[in-house]
């Protein structure tokens, strides 16, 4: 009876067949592009907007990444973040009571926003990163130059890239207006990698 | 043709500028604020906002300036009709505007530094916050605010009606040196 005769069950081990081997390509990828982890006491993702017309700045305490970065194998590097948007911070009580909120992040409908490089290349000054980047379920092509400078087995990553906040719903309502917040947000990611 | 400094018996036209700039400045920022704290949340509300912390900001160094000015001119005399006790009166009256013109603009910058918000001056300059984020000094300054505005209310309602007073019914001349027309 063990000897199934069903084909479900052979679409099951093909399945599972493919599984494996789909599985096993990131690993062939990470022999040429290195795997690096955050080291997250000396990283920082940030970001800057404006409120009132006047500047401030904020950051996601938690955030988390697959990156795997190497100079001499872009075309295998990629970044694959992960930001608790509910553990968003910019020093303000008051402001931060509001940002867990529907209008803003809607952080108990959307606990997490994404960003998923599809395309890492050179360019003048360092580097590009383009993908996508998702909050709220709205996705949208965003480009991050940086710069990577490798030092041994550590390194040092520094971006930043401006997005429209109201693209990705964040401020819906009465916060649209620009008056109240301003809609361009300079995200700015400043990491410590160890590997 | 006005003086632009203070003599013995009248205000410059430094003086004078100042006082109505200030008047002008406090009786908008009083009903903006009034406005503002009623209104539920909308764009106009926080523009509101903005324009009300821009406003103070700008009489509060309107009112550092008129000090100076006050400090190095000569202050007119106060017209011989009035009673010591009145001239006890009218400068204590003088002095608690002083305090209070410093106070309520002071309170709002500690309220909006306290709850760590920005303040951009009409979209021009960013001026630094004053004190570190707390939540307990935000709503102490926020009720020293409130006070403020009140005790500014009923000081201001003397000070007119004082003037007022020396104008229509004492008619000496303590409201016309104010102004810059002294015709008798």
């Amino acid at each position: 009876m063990f000897r199934s005769t069903s084909s479900s069950a052979g679409r099951f081990s093909l399945g599972l067949g493919l599984g494996v081997i789909a599985s096993a390509l990131p690993m062939l990828a990470s022999s040429a592009a290195t795997g690096w982890e955050i080291v997250h006491d000396e990283s920082r993702l940030g970001f800057e907007a404006t409120q009132q017309g006047g500047r401030f700045e904020g950051r996601f305490e938690d955030f988390r990444a697959d990156m795997r970065f190497s100079a001499d194998d872009l075309a295998m590097s990629r970044f694959d973040v992960t930001v608790a948007t509910g553990s968003i911070n910019t020093g303000s009580s008051q402001r931060d009571s509001n940002l867990p909120d529907a209008e803003w992040f809607d952080t108990d409908a959307f606990p997490e926003a994404y960003y998923v490089t599809r395309e890492i290349r050179a360019t003048t000054d360092g580097y590009e990163a383009v993908g996508d980047l998702t909050i709220r379920d709205n996705t949208h092509e965003v480009v991050l130059p940086f710069t990577w400078q490798t030092e041994g087995d550590r390194a040092e990553m520094n971006g930043a890239v401006t997005i429209d906040r109201v693209r990705f719903g964040v401020g819906q309502g009465e916060w649209r207006d620009p008056s109240v917040a301003g809609h361009e947000v300079k995200v700015v990611v400043d990491l410590t990698l160890e590997r | 043709m006005m003086k632009i400094r203070n003599t013995r018996d009248g205000w410059g036209a430094g003086a004078q500028l100042l006082h109505w700039l200030i008047a002008a400045g406090i009786a908008t920022a009083m009903l903006l604020g009034w406005i503002m704290v009623n209104l539920p949340n909308s764009a106009t509300k926080f523009e509101l906002y903005a324009l009300h912390k821009s406003l103070g900001i700008t009489i509060l160094a309107l009112v550092l300036l008129r000090i100076v000015w006050r400090w190095i001119n000569m202050v007119p005399d106060m017209p011989g009709t009035l009673s010591p006790r009145e001239q006890k009166l009218a400068g204590a009256g003088h002095m608690a505007l002083y305090a209070l013109m410093l106070l309520m603009p002071l309170s709002g910058y500690v309220l909006n530094s306290a709850a760590n918000f920005p303040l951009n001056v009409f979209g021009l300059v960013q001026i630094p916050n004053l004190t570190p984020e707390s939540e307990t000094l935000a709503e102490v300054a926020s009720v020293m605010h409130l006070t403020f505005f009140w005790v500014l209310a009923a000081v201001l309602v003397a000070h007119i009606g004082a003037a007022l007073r020396h104008h229509f019914v004492l008619h000496d001349d303590v409201l016309r040196r104010m102004l810059p027309v002294r015709r008798r």
